[in-house]
Order: C-alpha cells, then sequence, then structure tokens
C-alpha cells in the first residue's frame, strides 16, 4: 500500500468509532423521530401511522412555539455573554497560578457532586424570604421586610450561569494552558502594555476556547427544562419544556418529534455557522 | 388469563432443554388442570417465573416494599422481585410506551386517571381475584371505580387514598378565613406573590371549577374555568412539580397558601410547622392502585400483590408516605398513626370524598392539558 | 486588569459556585428537614442514616462505576475522533465536526424516547452496557470541543520532529502529543464523569431493572421529600474529593519542609 493511501485511510480508522456509536445510537434513532414528527396522535393516547403534515403545520406556523423559541435562544445568548464574562478572567487565574491548578480545576466541578435537582433547589435556601441573603439582611438592618427574589427570569438565568460556567471555564482554561506565557512577555518587552499584550497575544490564541465554551453554553441552555420548573416564575418556560410536556406529559410523540426536530433545525445551523467561522477549518488556515 | 402464554413458554424452555420432559407433562397437566385453582402443581407452575418487575416511587416507601412484602415473597416463591423507580406517572407511562411486552409487570400508579389511561392504550390485565385473598380486605368503593372502567374485571388492586386539599400558613391565614374562603383563597388577590400551585391540569381544572361553583366532575362554564385558572395564575409565585417542592415553599414561607396533597401537609405538621389543611366541599380526592401491566406473569403477580395488600405492608407503606391505606377500617384494625392521617375515613365508605370520574376527565385530556400548558406560559 | 484584581475576581467565581455547595453542605448538619436560616440545631442524625441506606450507597456505587467507564470510553473515542479532525485533511470536516456534536443539540428527552424506540425495533432488552452506551454518546461531544480546541494549539512541529528522528506515529503519539494533550484529556475525562454522574433523563429511561443511580434515587424521592441523607451524601462526597487531596498536600508539604530542615 503507498504511503498516501493510508494517510488517507488513517483518519476514518481514527474517526470510526465515534462515528459507529454516533450513528447507531443517534443517528438511527433520530430517524425514528423522523419518521414520528408524520404520525398523528389520536384522541385515545396511541399513534396513527400516516404521513400527515399536521404537527409540523402546528409547529412552524403557530406563534406559541416561535415566541417560546426565540425567548429561549434570548436567555441562552445572555447565559452565555454571562458565562463568558465571569469565566474568562477565572479561567486565566488558573492558568497562569503557580498552585495546584488540578485541585482548581476540581473545586470548579465541585458543585457536580451535588445533583443537579438538589443543587437547583438549594437556591431557595439561599434566595428564598427565609433563605441567607434575607437574614444577613434583616440582621443588617438595611431591609425591615424579606425582599421576594426568586422565580423570575434572571433566576433562571443565575440557575443556568452557576450549572454551566465549568464548562466555559474548562474550555477556555484549555486553550489559555496552550499559549505560551513567554509570547506575552515577549509582546511586553517590545514596549506594549499588559493589556495590549493580553488583547494582541493571548486573546486571539484563546478563542478556539472561548468559542468552544461559548457553543456549550448556548446549546445546553437552549435544551434544559430542570431550571426554568425549579426556579421560573409561572411564564417562564422554556422550549425543551415544551418538548417535554408533549413527549411526557401529552404522550404526543408524533407533535413533540416534530417540535425537537425544529429546535435541532436552529441548533444545528447554529453549530455549522460556528465550525465555519470559528471551527476548526478555519483555525486550521488562520495558524497555517 | 394467558395460561396459553405461560404454555408458550414452557413449551420453548422444554425444547431449550430448561425444563426435563416429566417436569414440563406434568405442569402441562397442572396447567389444564387447575386452571386457576391452586394445587401444588400450579405452584410448580408458578415457579417457571424466575422475576418480577415492580416500579414505584423511592425513599420510605420502596423500603417499605422491600422490607414487608419482597423479600417474604422472594422467600416463599423463590421468585426474585427487581424494583424500580420513576420520578412521576407520566416518565413511567412514556417508558411503558417505548417498552416490549413483559418487560414491566407492576407499578404503583395514580388510581383512576392512569388506570383509564393504560386501558385507553391496551395495556390492562385482567386480574384472577382468585388468587389475591387479601383483596377482601379493601374497601369496595376504591374497587368499584375501576371495575366500571374495564367492565367488570380488574387490572389493578387499589393501594392507598388521599385528598388534594388546601394548605395555608396559619401565622397569616387564620383557620376561620380558610373555611369560609374555601377554594377562591387560591384567587383573592390579597396573597398576590404568595400563592402558589401544582403543575397539573387536572388539579388547576378541578379548583378553577370550585372557583366558579360548578361541579368538579362535569363543569359546563368552560371559558369561566380558563377565567379563573388565568386568575389564579396571574397572582400565583409558582407553579411547584412535585411534592419535596410543596413542603419546601411551604415550610421556607415563600407561599401562604397553595393546594396541597394531604400527605405531604401531614409530614409538615409532624416536623412542628403551623401548616393548615382543610379539604372545601368537593374537594379533590383521589386513589392509588397497583397496577399489572399486559403481558406480565400473571399468578406470580398476583400473589406478589397478595403480599403487598397484607396489612403489614399496607401499614407500613402508609406510615411511610402519610396516606391512608385501601384496607377497610372495619375490617383491619390500622395500628395507632393512621386514623390520625388527613383524609383517613374510619366508616370505610369514604362518603366524604369526591373522586375524579375517569369518563369525564380522559374525554377531555388532550385538549384540556394542552389548553392549561399554555395558559401556563402566560398565553 | 492587574493581576490582584484578577485574583479577586476568580475568588468571587469560585465564591459563586460555592453558594449551594455550602448550603448542601450546612443542611447535611441540621436537626431538621427544612433549611430557613438561622438553623436550628447540629446533628449527625442524616450520616448516621445514610450509612445504613443500603439503597442509596448501592445507587453511589452504581453512578460511580458508570461515570468513571463513560470516562474511559468517551475520552478514549474522543481524543481518537479528534486527532483525525486536526491532524488530517480531510473531506467534509465541518460536516463531521457538527455531526460528533449533534448529541448535545437534541433535547435528551428525545433521544432518550429515540434510542427506545429503536432498541423495540431491533427487539434489544436495556442493559447496563446500553446505559453505558447512551452516557458515551451524549458526554462524547463535550470531550470532543474541548480536546479539539486544545489539540488546534498544539503545534504539528513537535511531532513532525520526532517522526523525522525515527518515532513511529504511535509512539509520537504517546511520547509527544498526548503529554502536551494532558490537560484536555483531563478536563475531557472531568466533564465526561461528571455529567454522565449528574446525569437524570436519559438514565431514568435507559436504566434497567435493578439499576438505579444516585439522581434517580433522588428524582423517585421527589414526590414524598429529599431526604437530607441526600445531603449528606453530597457532604461526604465533598470531603472525599477536596479534603483528601487537601490532607495529602498539607502532609507532603509537612514533609517536605522536614526534609528540609
Amino acid at each position: 500500500m503507498s504511503v498516501e493511501a493510508r494517510e488517507r485511510r488513517q483518519p476514518w480508522i481514527l474517526l470510526s468509532p465515534a462515528l459507529t456509536a454516533i450513528g447507531l445510537l443517534l443517528f438511527v434513532p433520530l430517524f425514528f423521530i423522523v419518521v414520528y414528527s408524520f404520525w398523528l396522535r389520536t384522541a385515545t393516547g396511541a399513534d396513527q401511522a400516516g404521513f400527515y403534515l399536521d404537527n409540523w403545520n402546528e409547529a412552524l406556523t403557530d406563534p406559541f412555539y416561535r415566541d417560546i423559541l426565540f425567548s429561549t435562544l434570548r436567555i441562552a445568548a445572555i447565559t452565555t455573554v454571562a458565562c463568558a464574562v465571569l469565566g474568562y478572567p477565572a479561567a486565566y487565574f488558573i492558568a497562569r497560578s503557580k498552585g495546584n491548578k488540578a485541585l482548581l480545576l476540581l473545586l470548579l466541578m465541585l458543585p457536580f457532586w451535588i445533583s443537579y435537582i438538589i443543587r437547583t433547589m438549594s437556591w431557595i435556601n439561599i434566595l428564598g424570604v427565609s433563605g441567607a441573603v434575607n437574614w444577613v439582611l434583616l440582621n443588617l438592618g438595611i431591609t425591615s421586610e424579606p425582599i421576594q427574589m426568586l422565580y423570575n427570569e434572571p433566576t433562571v438565568i443565575l440557575g443556568l450561569v452557576h450549572f454551566l460556567l465549568p464548562f466555559m471555564v474548562l474550555n477556555v482554561y484549555v486553550a489559555l494552558e496552550g499559549v505560551d506565557v513567554s509570547l506575552e512577555d515577549a509582546a511586553c518587552s517590545l514596549g506594549s502594555t499588559r493589556w495590549q499584550a493580553f488583547r494582541e497575544v493571548t486573546l486571539p490564541l484563546s478563542l478556539p476556547g472561548l468559542a468552544a465554551g461559548g457553543l456549550l453554553c448556548f446549546v445546553l441552555s437552549a435544551g434544559t427544562y430542570i431550571t426554568p420548573l425549579v426556579l421560573g416564575g409561572p411564564t417562564d418556560a422554556m422550549y425543551a419544556n415544551l418538548v417535554f410536556e408533549a413527549i411526557i406529559t401529552q404522550l404526543n410523540w408524533p407533535l413533540g418529534s416534530a417540535l425537537s426536530l425544529m429546535l435541532l433545525g436552529v441548533l444545528g445551523a447554529l453549530v455549522l455557522v460556528y465550525n465555519h467561522y470559528l471551527g476548526m477549518g478555519q483555525l486550521m488556515k488562520g495558524l497555517g | 388469563m394467558d395460561n396459553t402464554k405461560r404454555y408458550e413458554r414452557m413449551r420453548e424452555r422444554y425444547l431449550n432443554g430448561d425444563l426435563d420432559r416429566r417436569k414440563f407433562l406434568g405442569l402441562i397437566g397442572a396447567a389444564g388442570l387447575a386452571y386457576g385453582v391452586h394445587t401444588p402443581f400450579a405452584r410448580q407452575a408458578l415457579a417457571a417465573t424466575e422475576q418480577v418487575r415492580f416500579d414505584g416511587w423511592g425513599g420510605v416507601v420502596s423500603e417499605a416494599f422491600r422490607k414487608y412484602a419482597f423479600d417474604p415473597y422472594t422467600k416463599k416463591t423463590g421468585i426474585k422481585v427487581v424494583d424500580g423507580t420513576f420520578g412521576g406517572g407520566d416518565e413511567y407511562l412514556s417508558r411503558v410506551k417505548a417498552s416490549q411486552e413483559g418487560e414491566y409487570n407492576i407499578a404503583h400508579l395514580s388510581g383512576v386517571f392512569d388506570y383509564a389511561r393504560y386501558a385507553n392504550l391496551g395495556l390492562n390485565s385482567t386480574l384472577n381475584e382468585a388468587n389475591i385473598p387479601n383483596l377482601k380486605f379493601v374497601i369496595p368503593k376504591l374497587t368499584d371505580v375501576f371495575r366500571s372502567v374495564t367492565d367488570g374485571t380488574l387490572s389493578c388492586v387499589p393501594y392507598d387514598y388521599g385528598t388534594t386539599g388546601i394548605a395555608y400558613n396559619r401565622k397569616y391565614i387564620s383557620d376561620e378565613e380558610a373555611k369560609e374562603k374555601g377554594a377562591k383563597l387560591l384567587i383573592d388577590a390579597a396573597y398576590k406573590g404568595k400563592i402558589g400551585g401544582w403543575s397539573d391540569w387536572r388539579t388547576r381544572v378541578w379548583y378553577a371549577s370550585l372557583q366558579t361553583d360548578q361541579d368538579p366532575n362535569d363543569a359546563t362554564d368552560m371559558d369561566a374555568v380558563w377565567e379563573a385558572v388565568r386568575t389564579n395564575r396571574d397572582l400565583l409565585l409558582k407553579y411547584w412539580q412535585s411534592g419535596a417542592e410543596l413542603m419546601s415553599l411551604l415550610a421556607e414561607e415563600e407561599i401562604y397558601v397553595t393546594e396541597g396533597w394531604s400527605g405531604r401537609i401531614y409530614a409538615l405538621q409532624e416536623q412542628g410547622k403551623d401548616i393548615g389543611y382543610i379539604d372545601p366541599p368537593n374537594g379533590f380526592g383521589w386513589q392509588e392502585c397497583l397496577f399489572v401491566i399486559k403481558g406480565s406473569p400473571m399468578e406470580a403477580c398476583e400473589e406478589l400483590l397478595n403480599f403487598m395488600l397484607a396489612p403489614e405492608t399496607s401499614i407500613a407503606v402508609a406510615e411511610g408516605q402519610n396516606y391512608p391505606p385501601a384496607l377497610d377500617p372495619t375490617k383491619v384494625n390500622l395500628g395507632d398513626k393512621i386514623p390520625t392521617l388527613p383524609a383517613f375515613d374510619p366508616t370505610g365508605k369514604l362518603d366524604g370524598l369526591t373522586f375524579a370520574n375517569p369518563e369525564y376527565w380522559n374525554s377531555h385530556e388532550q385538549a384540556w392539558s394542552k389548553t392549561f400548558g399554555r395558559i401556563q406560559k402566560g398565553y | 486588569m492587574g493581576w490582584p484584581l484578577i485574583r479577586v475576581y476568580t475568588l468571587l467565581v469560585y465564591l459563586f459556585m460555592f453558594l449551594p455547595v455550602a448550603v448542601v453542605v450546612l443542611l447535611s448538619f441540621n436537626a431538621s428537614q427544612f433549611g430557613s436560616f438561622p438553623m436550628t440545631g447540629l446533628s449527625f442524625r442524616w450520616f448516621v442514616e445514610l450509612a445504613q441506606n443500603e439503597a442509596i450507597l448501592r445507587a453511589f456505587r452504581t453512578s460511580l462505576v458508570l461515570g468513571a467507564l463513560t470516562a474511559l470510553i468517551s475520552t478514549t473515542l474522543g481524543v481518537l475522533a479528534s486527532l483525525a479532525l486536526v491532524r488530517y485533511n480531510i473531506a467534509g470536516r465541518n460536516l463531521i465536526s457538527t455531526l460528533l456534536i449533534a448529541p448535545i443539540l437534541v433535547p435528551e428527552v428525545v433521544l432518550a424516547v429515540a434510542l427506545l424506540l429503536f432498541l423495540n425495533f431491533l427487539s434489544i432488552n436495556k442493559s447496563f452496557f446500553l446505559l453505558l452506551m447512551g452516557h458515551v454518546i451524549f458526554t462524547l461531544p463535550f470531550v470532543i470541543l474541548v480536546v479539539q480546541a486544545r489539540l488546534v494549539g498544539i503545534r504539528r512541529d513537535y511531532e513532525e520532529a520526532a517522526l523525522s528522528l525515527g518515532a513511529s506515529p504511535v509512539q509520537t503519539f504517546f511520547q509527544i502529543t498526548l503529554p502536551l494533550l494532558a490537560p484536555a484529556v483531563f478536563a475531557g475525562m472531568l466533564f465526561a464523569f461528571t455529567i454522565s454522574f449528574d446525569d437524570i433523563t436519559g438514565t431514568l429511561f435507559w436504566k434497567p431493572g435493578g439499576v438505579e443511580t444516585v439522581p434517580t434515587q433522588i428524582f423517585a424521592m421527589l414526590r414524598n421529600s429529599i431526604s437530607p441523607e441526600i445531603n449528606a451524601l453530597g457532604t461526604v462526597m465533598i470531603f472525599l474529593t477536596v479534603g483528601l487531596p487537601l490532607l495529602g498536600l498539607a502532609i507532603a508539604r509537612r514533609m517536605a519542609m522536614q526534609r528540609g530542615g
């Protein structure tokens, strides 16, 4: 076999386990979902096989679904920006600190040892009217009445940021770890300020991590349903709640399938854009 | 019954060499001879089943079941009980719907609604009541509801009951006020931002019917009902999803009033929280059952149901979850704690409770769950 | 931004992350079941009950094994796939990258039901292996994203130098690339483990009979009330992951000082 042919085959050998797993356990099942989205749910709850466009018609034209999809994307965007603003400096600190980095990272993942539901519900003990924050405020005499802080959009975002921040920090940290500190020093010695050196050398080189973290935060917050259930008020539902309700509460799998394919479409387009502009291909060119 | 199926399975095992010829013929004979009657042979046929799957709530409930029913059952029959848990009835039904026949056997379900839903989906079985002697202790009114859904037969045994009444913090709302306002306490603008509500469409429609002075099992003016649901939503701090959340919201004084599950409110009172609980006229009564899903090994399941209905199991489970058992207190001594539980009826007639009419509710399920889903989200 | 400022900022970020953790740890010592402030009494009762609760302990062991295996398999697959994507010029790279990230784009409920439908179609029974593979599928994107981002930053020159000095591609990978990749591999494993450890929706649907993880146990307690034993379990885990390494570090430092002195 020629060297070239081997060169050509190698990446596919490396990719084959991951692609097989994803193909078999994601794409084939997804095909079932596509088929299901054209079925109909009958009044008794059984599904009627066939080719009906009703679910798609409903999912695409009903302003109810569209409105919630947009507000979900908005919440996801705010969450992502908040994670970046909070997470980048922290990741920078970990990457440049002389202490025990592994321990710092492990500490960051600490909240995950406490189950998601418990963690989310524990905000009641912190921000609730008889929670820790109000107790401190009352005792300091800052307020005379406990403040109602929970169950609105900001608390949903707060819960999401708390859940997703570690993903952002880890991604940025990993990218920063790959940036040589001496590059920044060199820039400084050539007369730039610290801030200039950071902006022109470190920041661009850490962009892949920031982008990967941002993508994760955005996609995961767009797909979340427990956080708005626990921390949201009556009108703070997100798109995944609709999917969950259609599939679990109403047992309407055909409609739920159409709804989730719609979300998949929107997020998939986003990932394609990411891969085109910030993804590997583009970055390789930039580095090459 | 599915004796044919049992035969098929035995034949398969015989052909595979798992059963020897004599035993096989003996079992066939037994199956033919003893149709539903307990004979030593039938006992052997029972042993052909190796395990039964049970799904229910976790924590104290599953601990009580394991100790008082599963372990003694396994000791007696040699059949293993594999137990699983679920977080809610809807989620479990989705799992059953996506499963293969025979994978799930018995489940601890919410009585009438789920029963009718499973029956509609063709997931019900037919119990041979002669195999469940403990069924005689059960309050007849509870079984009658099920029989009416499945043409006089049973696919489940009733297990416990409770109410969804009104729970209020007595520091802020007096007993008199609660009694006077009843269901309308939940749409009282004076408590705006301090009201909670279960995010279940049936409970919402039920209470909205009460708030608009209609029969909860036959509301005629649905526009008024939905208007009341909207009014409630606008005054609400939060729709809660689980008993854990309900208790935490009340205990931490996030909310002063909500509808609540009798057993959970009792648990709060037990811990010294000053929470009042009333069932308004036509308050929401409900029951739970142990449902046997189609395709299960019937005789093995019936025997297990009998263990689970046994007074000591029923009482242990009831004391764990604070809902009275389905056993008739005039026939069984239920101990000291159970008579103190809310919703408990010492007469065993349950005349004071209004249960949901499954036909009425399930015929509107699709439309109403969707409408509520929208109202809930502010539309 | 000056270094001290970054330090304070990071400290605040960590404080924010620790708030719920602190509450859970505090409440695990609370005498009553509900946590309003100020707390009413101190007690070890939940730890005692935890130690006797066979169901939770068994679920905990299952979660640990499941998480560890998921991390191992997912990271292996992810590193291989990332190498192919970053180190080779292959046709349709963008598309393949997108496909590999797809598992986190589908709402988990849908993925869960879809996989069950497929299994039914094939008449395959649920098993622990299947649950494991399900976890691998949706942790894979996390690993791939983090490893790719790092791999792009590792210059090809090092690998080429090794290759030109006569090392085989496999040797090069293990001696040059992998050590450089280590932070990303560590991060990827940490991701995969924690996500698997914390997953609820997929696990609910895929778990076979008799298998429970910590989150599914908690979920099943939601109707009645979550026992503070769960808080106690969280406290134990936090002590194990943070307390022990810190203790080890302190002992190591002490020994080094004694040797030095």
